[in-house]
């Protein structure tokens, strides 16, 4: 899917000018051209650690008009489930309104809240869907899901393609090489979820150098049994500071002893569209 | 000869992922007069300039009042704003209905905006070709929104859209922090039109016939001056021509200025041809 011989191998072809059409290889790139747009977004990271998950997103900032700490890219989708996607901000909105309506059908039908995976059967369905037909365009987002339920904490990340996987660690959107291997550093059997949000900011800030030239605000949240009562909720304002602090404090460190890998970086989408 | 195969129409990512003739419905905003919008803590306040197609004819309407506390400039194909505004102005009353209390803005505008999204994700529709800005006053403050066709709102402390809107966003951003201080809403609509009058072109003034003001704040319902109404606060303004020292001069501006050079007689005449109306 990340091939980069995308290029020389569609273009002309014919095979790539409708969703719905396989090539001759298989493949269908319309929903591969979907994940490019993705590709361009701000980044998005989600943890699942032992007492919780943890959603964090770098929100770009395009203008010092823009008012500081409104225009909120994760989103609470039931109680307690949180959603935070990259790519095209207005399909993200989409996407939201798609899994409160699942969320609020189950609860309807069942009287409990819906549990994660059941989200992610329904919701991956319906993304699926936005692939099969000529009359529509697949969703330009990656969507990172996190809840709690009886069975306890639960991390997704659904693509364009309608696929979903469970996840420890997920990351989406442009800085999404940097921050997954900074992932997977981390110890997620031992990691409380006050450290993970420590490192949800850390490593925002760690995969923003792909995007070095814009400035960008930290969006936090999380869900926990203990401190949230399995809501989903974003973290509070001194928490928020501390995990920054944090951040900023290692990135110091970092810059003297080791070069962070770079990112792809083919950045040349609008920037009004995608953050 | 090279052709774009990805921009027929919304249901088409070209392979770096973007959406051009969603793309190209943004371009649509820019042929559109300019409209401006700011906040202070306890005001919003919107201006607009007013364009006719001919002399004799008629200014188009560029502010719509939604409810006694919200309304919209627009800027683009002014019969989608209409229909935007129609469901804005739907909306409101429902909330009415429902909760008894009047409509809070971020709702408002999310309404639309999922509304424009709808239009870019299939085939068969085009996007909205129009810009709003959405100046609004609620149980939590005074807010003011960009709405795009693309389905993206976002909310500003001062934005500008449509032709040359460059030029008020600039002088929005060097002005920032003495705007949002300001608690006269007299001296915010000063700061207004002073934004709009760096978008005109070289031998356009402000007139009480081009300009629209309208006010929503605390203790404030909506309202809009046109016409006489707008001498006002006119009067209050240093100069009502663009300032001629300005620093940059984007493309499109030039452009039109060799354009309106022939055009001596009459500053209410736009000589650049007014596309609000064609389906280009």
């Amino acid at each position: 899917m990340k091939s980069t011989n995308i290029y020389l191998t569609s273009i002309g072809t014919g095979y790539d000018l409708s969703n719905s059409v396989f090539s001759p290889d298989g493949r269908n790139f319309q929903v591969e051209y979907a994940m490019k747009a993705v590709e361009n977004g701000g980044t998005s990271i989600g943890i699942k650690c032992k007492d919780g998950i943890v959603l964090a997103c770098e929100k770009i900032i395009n203008s010092k008009l823009l008012v500081p700490g409104k225009n909120k890219r994760i989103q609470t989708v039931d109680r307690h489930l949180g959603v935070v996607y990259s790519g095209l901000l207005p399909d993200g909105r989409h996407f939201v309104n798609r899994c409160r309506e699942e969320s609020q059908s189950f609860k309807s039908i069942f009287k409990i809240p819906i549990p994660v995976p059941n989200l992610l059967d329904r919701i991956g369905l319906y993304v699926q869907n936005y692939t099969c037909y000529n009359s529509v365009r697949p969703f330009g987002i990656v969507g990172i899901i996190g809840g709690i339920d009886d069975n306890g904490s639960h991390l997704y990340m659904v693509e364009p393609s309608g696929s979903f996987w469970g996840y420890s660690g997920a990351a989406t959107g442009k800085g999404r090489q940097i921050a997954k291997s900074e992932l997977e550093k981390l110890k997620f059997d031992d990691l409380n979820i006050k450290d993970a949000i420590k490192q949800a900011a850390r490593i925002i800030s760690l995969a923003h150098e792909d995007n070095k030239d814009k400035d960008y605000e930290l969006e936090i949240s999380w869900c926990s049994k203990e401190f949230t009562n399995g809501k989903h909720e974003f973290i509070p304002i001194e928490l928020l500071e501390e995990a920054k602090k944090f951040a900023e404090e290692d990135e110091g460190d970092e810059d003297e002893d080791e070069e962070e890998g770079e990112g792809e970086g083919e950045g040349e989408g609008e920037d009004t569209e995608m953050n | 000869m090279f052709r774009n195969n990805y921009d027929n129409d919304t249901v088409t990512y070209s392979p770096t992922g973007r959406l051009f003739q969603v793309e190209y419905a943004l371009e649509a905003i820019k042929q559109g007069s300019a409209a401006v919008g700011l906040t202070s803590k306890n005001h919003v306040v919107l201006v607009a300039l007013k364009r006719n197609a001919e002399e004799l004819g008629s200014y188009q309407k560029k502010i719509i009042k939604i409810d006694s506390h919200m309304g919209v400039a627009l800027a683009g194909l002014a019969p989608d704003a209409r229909v935007l505004s129609n469901y804005l102005k739907k909306k409101a009353m429902e909330n009415k209905l429902i909760f008894d209390k009047q409509i809070q803005t971020y709702k408002a505008v999310l309404s639309i905006a999922d509304k424009a999204q709808e239009n870019t994700q299939g085939f068969g529709s085009r996007p909205y070709g129009v810009g709003l800005l959405i100046a609004g006053y609620d149980e939590t403050g005074s807010h003011l929104f960009e709405f795009q066709p693309s389905g993206s709102v976002l909310e500003y402390f001062g934005a500008a859209i449509g032709a040359r809107s460059q030029a008020a966003r600039t002088y929005l951003e060097r002005n920032l922090e003495i705007i949002q201080q300001e608690t006269e809403v007299e001296k915010l609509i000063v700061h207004g039109l002073n934004a709009l009058r760096d978008t005109l072109s070289q031998d356009v003034e402000l007139t009480f016939k081009n300009t629209t003001v309208a006010v929503v704040g605390k203790d404030q319902e909506f309202i809009t001056y046109d016409d006489e109404d707008v001498q006002q606060w006119l009067d209050k303004l240093d100069s009502v021509s663009n300032a001629r020292n300005r620093e940059e001069e984007t493309e499109e501006n030039t452009e039109e200025n060799t354009h309106e050079t022939n055009n001596e007689d009459n500053q209410d005449h736009p000589t650049n041809e007014d596309r609000m109306e064609t389906d280009e």
